[in-house]
């Protein structure tokens, strides 16, 4: 080889990603079940998605819900606290058993509810599953020590300074009345009733308003499942009345915390959900403001100023609105400087064309990231879930995960230098945007 | 109830410099890991420079004269990398799509030679660092609770500071010689490991191990040689004789109980006995702590037991936030009804089952993507004990209940006790 110094490796661009089949089963109860199946897989997973997010009763339409918060979050977090034939220890006792588990979590407007477990202990993982899911009782003593535990526990969420800093933005961002603005007080949850929870079940949580995807190994029973999900009532929601409310966003907001070393800074516009046309284009320009470890605002606070330890920047999507938000904790001395270099950075992209170097580096993280997220076999389902969540799934086929993966693919490959231009002065007015700081006054 | 083992398959590799290069043929994927973990972590501190080795690793990726910017060439392989430092080790961690597994290989055998620290850099780098102090540990409730607990349970291990440091000024002090001696003493092909999980023959990787790592001339590590492992004398905690309590009061929303005890060292048999009971006290909805704690006796709103999972003898945790109208006495009380059930009477041979599945269930949980995988062969090696990666189910499987009340009567001993109440500051200012 002699004394010649070794020739850097020449990085290739990512492959066109492989993704699974996805099989649609619509059943006799109208619940649409979407199947991915692979073989020498030995894990399953199984997500259940409602349309029954916090917002939902805030909403308008949903007259006993309506103004009562926490019965959404509620009906989700116990719906494993008890059974018609079970109790939420049994429940529990059966799940550990065989090393299953299940994880819940809740946005705006859905309530996600995902098993785990391993292929061989499918069946006792489903018979839990149809406890959970199809029979829970929702017993007056779990509801009540549930509440008071989540009191609790939000009252110590509520203390650190990231989630007064996210809700401070919501409620600047969207009023603090509005469904996607609101938060209400930790008492409220001494409110919350058996009553109301069993009904918001009943209505919110039918075949009706819900859908499945799951991950699943050849060997594994989908019969069973299939069997179990068709036993899915259909529930008696009604129609939502009226319009989604308007938002109304407030340009600053501050919140005190005597004597922090730190500011808690937000910066973000509301701008449109996912399926509008320019969606994705905003999500180039918020990977290279600040979606990944090169971008401009880590390089700027971070690497070059020292002001924090992280910054991000990214296009938050929600049923009815989607938004550009950045979020950073910086040293509290540094709380202006850092807010004005957060819009510097954005005229800079008004006004200078990004470098095709810099740009290609963008546009491969950004690739990147979509074959990091299918790696697994669980990752898979996630983008099923956000697919359908965006209205993709309109055909009915086999193909429409894989084409919407694409069309974002294709997009994020031909976009030029011209375009993010275009979009940053369609829509990084500095005017537009809603400031919130939580820290040291 | 038996389950059959999931194996990770590995081939290992030395160079003639003293790497370590472990591979996985990961199939089924289209992305590859690769892991180089530094056996140094803040056991190897000087005790008035403490946090040095974590502020080191953020140093790593300020760039060589080769390379200026670490995470450009890795973007543009659509990589994505992380890294972190405890106490025992600091892991860099790369994936990306297996075409370009080349690339990290060249990246990290470049950085681990050629890195290029300014005084500048160094600057900018340690406000960074004292800002991720600020965010973790000094601007968040209960956020200097593992440092107040640290100090409580050792005296002279390193372990008695957390890997961010003991304070910001330790961080703020740091010099460009200092940077310099801990590169060339630490930062060599002897005191590393390289793991990688790909779809590739592990021939190869071998192979291109050796290209970008090998002592060749012209190889990114240059002509220099013989490497050494550094040795250092971590002083050894004597064993704790009296009880121990600190109790502080702080503003935040409910008071916490943290009751901790020394427990045996990453290999002994002990230390799988506390994971265990850890597990039997913690382990899920269905466990004890949360059934009675949580549910009948409706004394907290939160509770856990955890083990540190330390090298040398590490810390058995049980921690939980009362309810308000609870005291502080029956809080401990309840806490310490918990350990005595363990130490008086055997855990159910059901109950004991469901352990152990569950630790079975998790490995195959954990093995589920490369990374993971990269990063287990890289934390096996440097244990020193590569075949435990696929033999600690086998571990836990052997332990009956009569080992395990003696395992729990050896550990939870008053004596052995550091308690550590973190206070709600009452309202009124009293």
């Amino acid at each position: 080889m002699g004394s010649e110094k070794l020739q850097p490796p020449r990085p290739l661009p990512p492959k066109a990603v492989e993704l699974p089949q996805v099989e649609k089963v619509v059943l006799a109860n109208g619940l649409p079940v979407y199947l991915i199946v692979t073989q020498g897989q030995e894990v399953a997973r199984v997500s259940f998605v409602w349309a029954a997010g916090s917002a939902i009763g805030l909403t308008g339409g949903f007259a006993s819900a309506a103004g009562k918060p926490f019965v959404a979050s509620s009906t989700l977090n116990l719906l494993a606290e008890g059974s018609e034939n079970l109790t939420a220890h049994e429940i529990a006792e059966r799940l550990d058993f065989v090393g299953s588990y299940f994880d819940v979590s809740m946005d705006r407007d859905y309530a996600l509810m995902t098993f785990c477990s391993l292929e061989k202990f499918f069946e006792p993982t489903l018979e839990m599953m149809a406890e959970i899911v199809l029979k829970p009782a929702f017993p007056s003593e779990e509801v009540e020590i549930y509440t008071k535990k989540r009191m609790e526990r939000l009252a110590m969420e509520r203390s650190k300074p990231a989630t007064k800093a996210r809700e401070a933005f919501s409620a600047a961002l969207f009023g603090a009345g509005h469904p996607y603005g609101i938060s209400s007080p930790e008492a409220e949850y001494m409110k919350v009733t058996r009553e109301d929870v069993a009904e918001f079940y009943k209505r919110f949580y039918g075949a009706d308003n819900c859908f499945v995807v799951c991950s699943l190994g050849a060997g594994t029973r989908k019969e069973a499942l299939l069997e179990l999900l068709g036993r899915m009532p259909v529930g008696s929601r009604e129609e939502a009345g009226g319009e989604f409310p308007a938002a109304v966003s407030e340009r600053r907001r501050m919140v005190t915390i005597e004597g922090a070393v730190q500011s808690a800074i937000r910066v973000g516009r509301i701008l449109f959900p996912r399926q509008h046309p320019d969606f994705v284009g905003m999500q180039v320009v918020a990977t290279i403001l600040g979606g990944y470890f090169g971008s401009r605002l880590v390089q700027n606070l971070r690497e070059q100023r020292g002001y924090t330890y992280g910054v991000m920047a990214a296009m938050v999507n929600l049923k009815h609105a989607g938004y550009l938000a950045i979020a950073t904790e910086v040293a509290a001395e540094a709380t202006n400087d850092a807010t004005e270099q957060i819009f510097n950075e954005m005229e800079r992209l008004k006004t200078e064309p990004v470098g095709d170097d810099e740009l290609e580096n963008v546009k491969r993280s950004m690739l990147g990231e979509v074959a990091r997220i299918l790696d697994g076999p669980f990752g898979i389902v996630d983008v099923v879930i956000e697919n359908i969540q965006v209205g993709r799934n309109a055909d009915g086929g086999c193909g429409y995960a894989i084409n919407y993966l694409n069309e974002f693919i294709k997009e994020v490959e031909t976009i030029t230098p011209a375009r993010i231009i275009e979009l940053a002065r369609k829509y990084l007015d500095r005017e537009k945007f809603t400031t919130v700081v939580v820290g040291k006054a | 109830m038996h389950i059959i083992n999931n194996m990770i398959k590995y081939e290992e590799d030395k160079l003639s410099n003293g790497l370590r290069v472990v591979v996985n043929r990961a199939e089924r994927t289209q992305m590859a890991a690769v892991n180089m973990l530094y056996c140094v972590g803040a056991r190897n501190e000087n005790p008035a420079r403490t946090g040095f080795a974590h502020l080191f690793e953020h140093l790593m990726f300020r760039g060589t004269k080769a390379v200026p910017d670490f995470d450009a060439p890795l973007h543009k392989a659509s990589g994505e990398n992380n890294a972190f430092t405890n106490n025992d080790y600091t892991d860099y961690y790369i994936t990306l799509p297996k075409e370009n597994v080349e690339t990290a290989l060249w990246l990290e055998a470049d950085r681990m030679t050629g890195l290029d620290i300014t005084k500048a850099k160094l600057e900018a780098e340690k406000r960074v660092v004292i800002e991720e102090y600020n965010q973790r540990y000094l601007n968040q409730p209960y956020g200097d609770m593992w440092l107040l607990l640290r100090e409580l349970a050792y005296r002279v291990h390193p372990y008695r500071w957390p890997t961010i440091g003991l304070t910001p000024e330790h961080v703020a002090g740091a010099t460009l010689e200092e940077v310099r001696a801990f590169y060339a003493r630490y930062y060599t092909p002897a005191n590393a490991i390289l793991s990688v999980a790909v779809d590739m023959e592990p021939e190869r990787v071998f192979e291109l191990a050796q290209k970008w790592f090998g002592d060749e001339p012209g190889g990114a590590l240059g002509e220099v040689s013989g490497f050494v492992r550094p040795v250092d004398e971590i002083p050894v905690e004597p064993l704790q004789t009296e009880a121990r309590r600190l109790e502080v009061e702080r503003d935040v929303p409910a008071t916490a109980i943290t009751i901790a005890f020394p427990m045996g060292a990453r290999t002994s048999r002990n230390y799988y006995a506390c994971d265990i009971l850890s597990d039997v006290l913690a382990g899920g909805a269905s466990a004890r702590m949360y059934q009675s704690l949580v549910k009948e006796k409706r004394l907290f709103s939160s509770v856990n037991a955890y083990i540190t999972g330390d090298l040398d003898p590490g810390m058995f945790v049980m921690t939980g936030h009362l309810l308000p109208e609870v005291s502080v006495e029956a809080g401990e009380e309840a806490l310490w009804g918990e350990l005595k059930r363990l130490c008086e009477g055997p855990v159910g041979g059901y109950e004991l089952e469901k352990v152990k599945n569950k630790f079975e269930a998790e490995t195959i949980f954990g093995e589920l993507n490369v990374m993971n995988k990269a990063m287990n062969l890289g934390f096996y090696a440097m244990l020193g004990d590569l075949p435990l990666v696929n033999r600690e189910v086998e571990i836990y499987r052997s332990f009956e209940a009569q080992e395990l009340m003696a395992e729990a009567v050896a550990t939870f001993r008053p004596e052995r006790s550091s308690t550590l109440i973190y206070k709600r500051r009452s309202e009124n200012g009293e």
